[in-house]
């Protein structure tokens, strides 16, 4: 199965585009590339979510990781483009708001 | 109601979207959704507020099975009757493995911070959120019963 996600690197920030299904088969792909994102301490991490068509509760963990991770290290976690099934799920667990969605 | 549709699956994780798929057909003949692309048969493609309300619950539901009842080893079936009706929609999931505790369940926190975010355990929160109606009934079969009723306000 590809990997639903492309990761680009420059000048202390990181993007991370993710498309198609973040979920319990593919979320692990993901937070293995978070752990390198995460030690790599940018100082910017931006997640494009516009490719995103579905998530489930593991997909959402993968992405809270790497907030967390990246705001441990005073860094800052810009996400955007969350849209359909993505976007109601970050608003039924009330994280629209902690990620500025 | 209509005859059920009935699917069985082996209990792994592998077979997953195969489910998900057929459940996201039988949520769009309910709601009467169509997809972006008509001629994309193969992508997931969930946007109606009742797809997704089926549709996130249900992969919740099968990850469950997977992952607790069967110790994500498979070893089992997963059988699955959907039944579309009217206006709602029934999924009914059968398997032989272990049983779950949904009462053992922690609540999302009420307040959410950085600190608070949850890296786990939001499945059962989201598909009893998402739904209507969400039951377990121990086994064997253990059998999980998922309806979602589509509101008068919400149309295709």
């Amino acid at each position: 199965m590809p990997n639903p996600f492309d990761i680009t690197r420059s000048d202390g920030e990181t993007s991370v585009f993710i498309r198609g299904s973040l979920d319990i088969n593919t979320a692990p792909g993901l937070a293995e590339e978070i752990d390198k994102i995460v030690a790599s301490r940018p100082k910017k991490v931006t997640v494009d979510l516009s490719g995103l068509d579905l998530i489930d509760s593991s997909g959402v963990a993968a992405l809270v990781k790497l907030y967390k991770g990246i705001r441990g290290a005073s860094g800052h976690v810009e996400m955007i483009g969350a849209r359909d099934q993505p976007l109601a799920i970050f608003k039924l667990l009330r994280m629209d708001k902690v990620f500025n969605l | 109601m209509v005859a059920p549709i009935r699917l069985t699956v082996p209990g792994t994780l592998l077979y997953r979207n195969v489910a998900v798929r057929v459940v996201a057909e039988a949520a769009r003949l309910v709601s009467g959704s169509d997809r972006r692309d008509p001629n994309d048969l193969l992508s997931n493609d969930v946007r109606h507020p009742f797809d997704t309300a089926v549709v996130s619950a249900f992969m919740e539901i099968f990850n469950n099975v997977a992952i607790h009842a069967y110790d994500r080893r498979g070893g089992g079936a997963i059988e699955l009757a959907i039944t579309p009706g009217d206006r709602e929609l029934l999924i009914e999931l059968k398997d032989h493995g272990k049983t779950f505790d949904i009462d053992g369940v922690e609540p999302i926190p009420a307040d959410l911070d950085v600190a608070s975010l949850p890296e786990g355990g939001m499945g059962i929160h989201i598909a009893k959120t998402m739904l209507d109606e969400v039951t377990y009934e121990p086994g064997p079969p253990n059998l999980w019963r998922l309806l979602k009723r589509m509101p008068e306000k919400l149309s295709a």
